[in-house]
């Protein structure tokens, strides 16, 4: 199963919180680390300056460190911080009392006015920041004798510090990453709601306990949701359509099977039997071939895409001319090239093969065929218009009058001819169409259909 | 006349084939689309009746095959569809012409044998050369107006010939369309059939019906005098 929504965003937002968080905990601290790299700095340059102010030449010409320092960790073997002064040729003329028999690796030799600043870490595992300034004193008598004064402080302090800003920043960028965390998954849960919503609703349906998606959704949800109600609903014609068809049907074929019944069973030997039973087979025939295409009827489809009308016509002409072969019927054909029909293509090919071929059968030799956008009788509004005429004899007008009667039903006594008509009619009226039967100006029958180009509301 | 009638169900089929033979037509019969696929590639035959649901190869498939291997014979579709939508399926894919179940024998017939008579270019039942007239619908043969009676074979060797009229046909030929594949097929027997039509159709010798050409066949020699012949 794929993942959730609600974990696909929930591991995105955490990745990218996570990774947000981490890059500014790193950059803060590293800010930090330079800032109390450079306090500490300036204030070894500040010890640096007690000592130089300490130190005085000698009238030897030799340095004396014999003022008292204003600082008194320098006395101070627990202190951590050390002082160093040497001459350039790399031996030290004073070191603090605190540094006490240790060792510290100062720089030495520096020129004058250079300063180096490096960490150390000590054999017994100190840590040391080192700081040491080239000087030249200028009442020397010896001009070229420089002096490195160093100072040293232990970095215990200091790392103590960044530990302690380290710690807070964690903490402080944690909770508020945490807290973000749990506002997205609000969030999600507030935005996936008309999801859950739907999912509820539909499961509704399947449980029978309603028939459409009534809830009102957000914009990004409403094609889905309305396609799944036309769906639903035309689901439903369907079967209604269905049941409906099965139980005219079952009904009309009662009447055909009583007579071969009675007619069975009557041995009084006036009864033509063979005859009754091909009479009654062929009544039969004609009601399930009705009945069949009233089921296979569609009506608008959902969610497919229009039937371009031309294509449907032309496959049709293209059988018939095969079927009428010997007949040598000349077709004019009138079809608007980008015309569609939003309705289901086997309709389609009903209402279309069933009024050519009708027209194939009568006419003498003529048959023209149109389809194109045009404005219907009812409305006015743009229909789908399918015009087909022959130069027949036409339909007889009581045939006329019987398959246009509103809400007749054609399978009560259908006439041969008119079975093609009737299904037509109810295939037209099940798309709220209109059809009109006529003369031709070729001398036959004309016969329009108006098909709306698509569904109402 | 060789018929390919392919039809699953038993009973249908058989009375089919029956009815057929009735006829004139040699039949050859399958009980699901790959038999037929194989009797329509083997055979000679002249016309198919093809059931569209078939089991193992459908009726639609079977059409397409066999016209994409260059069988050109006409094909009745017979269905017990009837929606456009099929009948257009069926007729796209090679067929010539449908029948929805259930349907009259003698609608079947009269609809083989206009497909046969098209597809040998003619456009009338009655095929009229001068003073003969073949009517193939009625199976009747008349000359100076006068009904001659023919013995069924006699027949059905004029109706290959006449329907082929100006074409060579060889004996062999003619044997394959007119006999079962089981039946003797002594090449005598042809030219005593063809002996007989020429004594019974033109005693006097005055027409010259039927030729002989030595080593490769007979052919209708009349040309037809409507013009009810496609080009």
């Amino acid at each position: 199963m794929p993942l959730s929504l609600n974990t696909r965003v929930l591991i995105a937002a955490s990745a990218v919180l996570f990774s947000f968080f981490g890059l500014a905990e790193i950059t803060l601290e590293k800010i930090y680390h330079d800032s109390i790299e450079q306090d500490m700095e300036e204030r070894m340059f500040g010890h640096v300056y007690a000592l130089i102010s300490a130190a005085e030449m000698g009238d030897d010409g030799r340095l004396i460190m014999d003022k008292e320092l204003p600082d008194t960790r320098f006395y101070d073997p627990e202190s951590g911080l050390f002082g160093e002064v040497s001459s350039n040729d790399g031996k030290w003329l004073w070191r603090s009392e605190s540094m006490q028999g240790m060792s510290i690796p100062f720089t030495k030799d520096l020129p004058r006015l250079a300063q180096s600043s490096r960490q150390v870490t000590l054999p017994d595992g100190h840590r040391l920041y080192l700081f040491s300034y080239g000087v030249v004193w200028s009442d020397s008598p010896d001009p070229g004798q420089d002096y490195t004064f160093s100072v040293a402080q232990d970095m215990t302090e200091f790392d103590a510090r960044i530990a302690a800003f380290r710690a807070s920043l964690w903490g402080t960028l944690g909770g508020v990453a945490l807290l973000l965390l749990a506002v997205q998954w609000g969030i999600l849960r507030w935005g996936l709601l008309p999801l859950k919503h739907a999912a509820n609703e539909l499961r509704a349906i399947e449980e029978g306990a309603q028939t459409r998606l009534k809830g009102r959704y957000p914009l990004e949800l409403q094609t889905l949701t309305s396609n799944i109600n036309g769906l639903l609903s035309h689901q439903r014609e369907h079967l209604e359509r269905y049941r409906r068809t099965l139980g005219d049907l079952a009904h009309s074929l009662k009447t055909p099977l009583a007579i071969l019944q009675s007619a069975a069973e009557n041995r009084d030997g006036k009864t033509d039997l063979p005859n009754v039973v091909l009479e009654q087979v062929e009544r039969m025939n004609q009601l399930t071939g009705y009945q069949l295409r009233r089921a296979a009827t569609s009506g608008w489809t959902v969610l497919s895409a229009p039937i371009a009308v031309q294509g449907i016509v032309e496959k049709v002409l293209a059988g018939l001319h095969k079927v009428y072969a010997d007949k040598g019927v000349q077709v004019v054909t009138e079809l608007q090239p980008d015309l569609e029909f939003a309705g289901d293509e086997g309709d389609l090919m009903e209402i279309v093969g069933n009024l050519t071929d009708n027209a194939f059968k009568w006419c003498r030799g003529q048959v023209h065929v149109r389809a194109r956008a045009e404005a219907g009788p009812r409305n006015g509004e743009m229909d789908l218009f399918i015009h087909v005429e022959d130069d027949g004899p036409g339909i007889p007008s009581e045939m006329v009058r019987y398959v246009m009667q509103r809400g007749r039903r054609a399978d009560s006594d259908i006439a041969g001819h008119g079975i093609g008509l009737s299904i037509v009619r109810d295939i037209v009226q099940l798309y709220g169409g209109t059809l009109e039967i006529g003369e031709s100006e070729l001398g036959g029958a004309a016969v329009h259909v108006w098909l709306p180009a698509g569904p109402k509301g | 006349m060789r018929v390919l009638v392919v039809e699953d169900e038993l009973r249908l089929r058989e009375e089919l084939a029956t009815r057929l033979r009735q006829e004139g037509f040699v039949v050859d019969q399958a009980a699901d689309g790959e038999e037929g696929q194989y009797l329509g590639r083997e055979y000679p035959i002249d016309v198919g009746v093809v059931d569209l649901g078939l089991p193992k190869l459908s009726g639609i498939d079977l059409i397409r095959h066999l016209r994409s291997e260059g069988k050109a014979f006409p094909i009745l579709i017979l269905t017990a569809r009837d929606r456009w939508q099929d009948k257009v399926e069926g007729l796209e894919a090679g067929g010539d012409d449908y029948l929805v179940k259930p349907f009259h024998m003698e609608e079947l017939l009269a609809r083989l044998k206009a497909l046969m008579r098209r597809s040998a270019g003619w456009t009338q039942s009655e095929l009229i050369f001068g003073s003969l007239h073949v009517d193939i619908g009625t199976q009747q043969v008349i000359v100076d107006e006068k009904s001659i009676e023919l013995t069924a074979y006699e027949y059905r060797v004029l109706e290959y010939l006449v329907l082929r009229a100006g074409q060579v046909v060889s004996k062999s030929e003619l044997t394959e369309h007119i006999y079962d594949q089981d039946f003797d097929r002594d090449s005598n027997v042809i030219e005593v059939f063809i002996g007989r039509l020429r004594r019974k159709l033109d005693p006097d010798g005055a027409l010259n019906v039927i030729e002989t050409l030595r080593g490769r066949g007979y052919r209708f020699a009349l040309t037809p005098t409507s013009e009810n012949r496609n080009a």
